[in-house]
């Protein structure tokens, strides 16, 4: 009986010893050796600290959490500017999450119920939403933790809030347009587009290309960007979806959204474009229909033309989306592709402040990413890179001066989405998928789209 | 002390030995992990749940008390009724096929023969690996439009079927799937096949009855209950499809499959209203409790209880 109960008794301390000797990293080191007896592990943390006295300050262990979302050629050089960072600050240690698009979403929406967000996070126009969960940068600005004297404040703008604060650092700028292969149009013998082609001419396009080489003519768009976002603001100046402070529709007449539908549905009628199931079969701009000749021209935010050429294997030309009228408003703006932000519940924001200033203004970090996130806001780094461009790169530079050059009638760019937004894209969704069934008409479409926004607010 | 064996339980000698050597007491601390568990997370969070049904909690910011609206916004929502009729359909459709796979290679397998326990295994295998995400990816190219299937559809001459394009056909690679992992229900029927006795067959064969006749007029009278089990069983599984339509057609081409627990994904994780997903989960409770109690209400009239008789 004795022997058993010393046996169960030094099995507990040992499994005691255990945890506690595991548990903690990072800052946490310092308790945990205080109490266990792995003096050891203390004895090195002791000399590791006073050996690292002799630079300016003795630095604390930091461990952040960072994520995003992207294709697998941002993944790797997020990574590798990760690594580059780590080695530049040795006690600063990153665990990164990257994920796709939806993923990411439905992850930062459990992770802001439990107050849980990582310390940095990729945020795009759609950040009001989560605005009670970033932490405002103005401090960090003021202080010169962040410096900002390589960029204007055109572009710090397109990462603030109405009121001005500072939400994040624009990782870089971007805008949407149509890629093409020039050699397809050459073999079904159809005009390549121009910049002032209109929707009538695109749906023709389609058409043609479709009943000359049966393929589709055009594969996977962003009908909520094409439709309705930029479809409302190509009506005219005064014309947006939302208006330019959120709090309600930016148009009254539904029926500008109803001729769009119309369209989309035809053209999956015809088969020159793909139809729901089939566009389910693209997860990646990599798996996009053009890269495997199956259509003709794509949409694309300019940011992922050299992913897309790169897959393709082939030239392929970039172009403005269709306008509603051949000298009407083109609907598209530059606007900020996605910023990184601090979150509220990090324990070392200064850290994370630090990592994203060295993300967006360091050349060296720059010349890994290679603009993959969109066009760099610090001056230096755009010429830094500038001296190395690629064809495919010059093309997507020369396309972004293009749309920066369209006129946009003196309107404010706004940044931001209101925080219906998702809902409101999903219901256009829901209705556009109803028409392209015909279980709707795209006038019914368009009405219940327009109730449906003008309801949330 | 004595040097005879004193009993390993002294109980009696003090309130706290009486207490804690109590067989009750000791029952319930061996109970204690899982009694834990089973408060934490399902009790706990079922009714949280249920407090959420009744507010507009959308994740971030403050949640407000709204009643039964929720409830009520529910039986007018279009797209909910329609995702309970998807669901309705699913689960008529799915567990027929899947019980009756099950049934059929547990039959099989009953026949002696050498290599009946690596048959068993290798049917079994599907349901341990089918409910997975990778198993759906590859669905998912399988059913592609230049998927497998449709390239040897097209060697035989028919006319390739565009499954996730079309309504009517995309529900059909989900089912299929589901009927894939009868493994479960396989082996329960096989265990039922084996303990009929024998002596019933005997009889039958010297009465003369031929092999339908011994199918419908003796295994499965005396399978009914068995039946009955996989059927609750399917059943309420089959209620709570997901990773299949999720990884799959994510709600199908118009919703062809937003099956009912996709549905609640979608409204409480991607669109953040929470508490009408949560008044959605506490409908779907009722509706399959409700099912399940018919199936058991009506089972006196078609389950055979041997020791009844």
């Amino acid at each position: 009986m004795k022997k058993k109960q010393l046996f169960a008794a030094v099995l507990s301390v040992a499994m005691m010893l255990g945890l506690v000797a595991c548990g903690g990293n990072g800052t946490s080191t310092s308790s945990a050796s205080d109490s266990a007896s792995v003096s050891s592990a203390s004895s090195t943390s002791v000399s590791a600290s006073a050996s690292s006295a002799s630079t300016e300050e003795k630095k604390e262990p930091v461990t952040l959490r960072m994520a995003w979302w992207g294709s697998q050629t941002r993944h790797d050089r997020t990574v590798a500017v990760i690594e580059l960072y780590e080695k530049l600050n040795p006690h600063v240690t990153i665990e990164y999450e990257p994920m796709d698009f939806e993923g990411y979403f439905n992850k930062l929406n459990t992770l802001v119920a439990s107050n849980d967000v990582w310390d940095i996070f990729q945020m795009g126009s759609n950040f009001p939403t989560f605005q009670s969960k970033i932490y405002l940068l103005n401090d960090f600005i003021k202080d010169g933790t962040i410096d900002v004297s390589g960029t204007t404040d055109a572009f710090l703008r397109i990462a603030a809030d109405a009121q001005g604060n500072q939400v994040g650092l624009c990782s870089g700028v971007n805008t949407y347009g149509i890629a093409y292969d020039p050699e397809i149009f050459k073999q079904a013998g159809v005009a390549e587009p121009t910049e002032n082609w209109t929707w009538d001419d695109y749906k023709k396009i389609c058409l043609d290309i479709h009943e000359k080489l049966g393929i589709y003519g055009s594969s996977k768009f962003d009908d909520w960007q094409a439709g309705g976002s930029s479809g409302i603001s190509q009506e005219g100046f005064d014309y947006g979806f939302y208006n330019s402070d959120n709090t309600g529709l930016g148009f009254t007449d539904y029926k500008m959204l109803a001729n769009y539908m119309q369209m989309r549905a035809d053209l999956v009628d015809a088969g020159a474009y793909p139809d729901p199931g089939a566009c389910n079969e693209i997860s990646d701009i990599e798996q996009d229909f053009i890269v495997s000749g199956e259509a003709a021209m794509t949409w694309v935010a300019s940011n992922q033309f050299v992913a897309l050429t790169n897959a393709a294997g082939r030239e392929l030309k970039l172009i403005n989306p269709p306008r509603k009228t051949a000298n009407g408003p083109s609907g598209i703006t530059i606007q900020s592709s996605q910023m990184l932000c601090v979150s509220n519940d990090s324990k070392h924001p200064d850290e994370a402040a630090k990592f994203i200033a060295f993300f967006q203004s360091s050349i060296d970090a720059n010349k890994i990413l290679l603009a993959e996130r969109g066009i760099p806001t610090f001056t230096a780094v755009r010429e830094a890179l500038a001296d190395n461009l690629t064809d495919v790169e010059k093309k997507v530079y020369e396309y972004v001066d293009l749309v920066g050059s369209f006129d946009t009638g003196g309107k404010p760019y706004n940044p931001a989405s209101p925080e219906c937004g998702e809902a409101v894209k999903e219901q256009y969704k829901y209705y556009l998928e109803k028409v392209i069934y015909k279980e709707m008409t795209a006038d019914e479409a368009a009405k219940a789209v327009y109730d449906y926004a003008a309801s949330q607010f | 002390m004595s040097k005879t064996k004193t009993p390993a339980v002294v109980s009696g000698r003090t309130p706290w030995n009486r207490f804690a050597y109590n067989n009750n007491t000791v029952g319930y601390v061996f109970a204690a992990p899982f009694i834990i568990g089973f408060l934490a997370f399902t009790i706990i969070p079922m009714l949280t749940s249920l407090y959420y049904s009744c507010t507009d909690y959308n994740m971030i910011d403050k949640s407000n008390w709204v009643g039964f609206s929720n409830y009520i916004n529910l039986f007018k929502d279009e797209r909910f009724l329609k995702s309970v009729g998807v669901t309705l359909q699913y689960v008529v459709l799915s567990v027929p096929i899947k019980l009756a796979f099950a049934l059929f290679i547990a039959f099989l397998l009953t026949r002696p023969s050498k290599l009946v326990s690596v048959y068993r295994s290798l049917y079994y295998l599907p349901s341990l690996i089918g409910g997975s995400v990778a198993v759906a990816l590859v669905w998912k190219e399988l059913f592609a439009r230049k998927g497998l299937i449709n390239i040897n559809l097209a060697k035989l001459g028919i006319p390739t079927i565009n499954w996730f394009g079309s309504m009517t056909a995309a529900k059909w690679p989900i089912i299929l799937m589901t009927a894939w992992q009868f493994g479960s229900s396989m082996l329960i029927f096989a265990a039922g096949l084996k303990e009929i006795p024998t002596s019933y067959y005997e009889a039958a064969k010297i009465d003369g009855a031929n092999g339908w006749q011994i199918f419908w007029k003796i295994t499965m009278p005396c399978l009914s209950p068995v039946i009955m089990f996989n059927l609750i069983m399917q059943l309420i599984s089959s209620f709570m499809v997901f990773t299949q339509a999720f990884v799959i057609t994510k709600g199908g081409p118009n919703d062809a499959t937003m099956y009912y627990a996709l549905y609640v994904y979608k409204q409480g994780i991607q669109m953040r209203f929470m508490g009408y997903a949560s008044a959605m989960s506490w409908v779907m409770l009722l509706i399959m409790s409700a099912i399940t109690a018919i199936v058991f209400k009506t089972s006196k009239h078609w389950v055979f209880n041997e020791s009844e008789s």
